[in-house]
């Protein structure tokens, strides 16, 4: 797919080493990975020594928290530790920007628990690829008091997929598996859903099959 | 602008797959009948307004309008035709259905005529839909996908030798396509032995129609090795594991650990009683 071959990255001049490293991120085809470049080459050097740090920092001081796989900067999370929360429901989202969007709802008061993706063969992705092993041992772990979990994966094939095979996975424990209402429309994003409709959802969730 | 109409395309096409293209719009994976396969730009897919979105998905038989792009062509137009809402609804359908699309995503190339693998992967969709057996509608469309592809596995001859191979005495190769005689199969180090009633079955399955092939009874070991050799080959000819295999399996053994803690659940009612 990617029509640049690697060179080691000694033998590369700087401004491909940065077009290369703008086009790996997500989205960023091979012209605005030019863009980018240039616009960086232009701007003062302030600007430059901004974004090179803000990237630094970033990966100095973010990790994930060890109980809900959620980004965070101490870990466990601000809203892990948090002992107004209901512990007995666990809302599972197929990334940390859905937690914000849940949040901004107000219709959840319970934990998170961040799978960092959603089951898509033809992407390589399988359930081995995902924090489920992490969402077990939370859930067997045995002062849990788990007793729901909500699926708010997206409301498309992969999002299906991978409600239905946790609710398989699930079940068993004794937990009850929902799984966000239908008011999404289907092949919709989360991220982009709007707090009304997506707060409707969460409140007419259903049983998983 | 006058004069200058854009070429327009209008064709069915069954979604294969799709990934994301900058904040909001996709590359969708169509598989059509005349252009094979084809990947086209959806724009504004991932917003909650986009009236496309749902027609779009991965598993759904549309009727799409596509403009001519300069690297890819785009879609101006969707309707879905069949989304096959039983396959959805329901795991082991829904990881075959995956692993049916991947199959066919690995082993087409794009812009060659496919009216055979559409067809075939239409009816696979359909019979999975209606409830046919995962393992019946998988096991004969693999045979038939390799077959239409030019991979067609071979079950009676020797793949060294030309020799008729007895069901009795068999081995394999993956790698080979087919079956091996005994006297060839020295000269192959990866072949392996394969039991008669395995390789009955295949035969079966690669002469008879589907019907036939639908009468015949197997018990889950059975399944399990044809699934086996099955999962060998593809893997051979595709070059690579196919991920969604593995989540047909994975899904499977989730079904066996739930039922089993249902029947222990049953056994002993007492515990399930809290709520
Ligand atoms: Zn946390």
């Amino acid at each position: 797919m990617n029509s640049y071959s690697d060179p080691p990255s000694g033998t590369a001049s700087p401004i491909t080493r940065l077009v290369e490293a703008f086009h790996r991120l997500p989205g960023i085809g091979p012209k605005s990975a030019q863009r980018l470049a240039y616009h960086v080459l232009r701007a003062p050097e302030t600007e430059a020594k901004d974004l090179a740090e803000a990237l630094m920092e970033v990966k100095r001081s973010i990790v994930l928290c060890e109980r809900c796989q959620d980004l965070t900067s101490e870990s466990p999370c601000r809203i892990c530790l948090d002992l107004s929360r209901d512990r007995t429901s666990i809302c599972v989202v197929e990334e940390p920007l859905d937690v914000r969007a849940i949040e901004r709802t107000r219709g959840h008061h319970g934990l998170y628990h961040v799978l960092h993706g959603v089951i898509s063969p033809t992407d390589g992705i399988g359930p081995e690829d995902l924090k489920i092993q992490e969402l077990l041992a939370r859930l067997r772990d045995i002062d849990t008091e788990v007793s729901e979990v909500i699926v708010a994966t997206n409301p498309n094939l992969e999002g299906e997929a991978t409600s239905m095979y946790l609710g398989r996975l699930l079940r068993p424990l004794g937990i009850r598996v929902t799984r966000l209402a239908r008011g999404l429309p289907a092949g919709a994003d989360l991220e982009y859903a709007d707090d009304v409709t997506l707060g409707r959802a969460l409140e007419f969730r259903q049983e998983v099959q | 602008m006058p004069g200058r109409v854009p070429r327009v395309t209008k064709t069915e096409a069954i979604v294969l797959g799709h990934r994301r293209l900058g904040d909001a719009d996709r590359i969708v994976t169509l598989l059509t009948p005349h252009r094979g396969k084809v990947d086209v730009v959806a724009k504004g897919l991932l917003r909650s307004r986009s009236k496309m979105a749902g027609h779009l998905e991965p598993l759904t038989r549309v009727e799409v309008v596509l403009a001519h792009g300069r690297s890819m062509d785009i879609v101006t137009q969707a309707q879905a035709v069949e989304s096959f809402p039983a396959l959805r609804r329901d795991l082991d359908r829904l990881s075959t259905a995956m692993y049916l699309l991947e199959l066919v995503d690995r082993l087409t190339v794009e812009h060659a005529d496919a009216r055979p693998v559409y067809e075939l992967l239409h009816a696979a969709l359909l019979r999975t839909e209606r409830g046919d057996g995962v393992q019946l509608v998988t096991r004969t469309f693999e045979l038939s996908l390799l077959d239409v592809s030019g991979f067609r596995p071979e079950w009676t001859v020797c793949v060294a030798c030309g020799a008729p191979v007895d069901a009795d005495d068999a081995g394999w190769s993956a790698l080979a396509g087919g079956v091996l005689c005994p006297n060839c199969r020295g000269r192959h180090p990866e072949a392996s032995p394969l039991a008669p009633r395995v390789l009955r079955v295949l035969r079966a399955y690669q002469s008879q129609s589907y019907e036939d092939a639908a009468r015949i009874r197997l018990d889950a070991e059975l399944m399990g090795r044809l699934e086996r050799v099955m999962h060998d080959l593809v893997r051979s000819v595709a070059e690579r594991d196919l991920k969604s295999a593995a989540f047909v399996s994975a899904a499977r053994r989730a079904s066996v650990s739930e039922s089993a803690a249902e029947s222990a659940a049953e056994a002993a009612p007492v515990a399930v009683s809290e709520e």
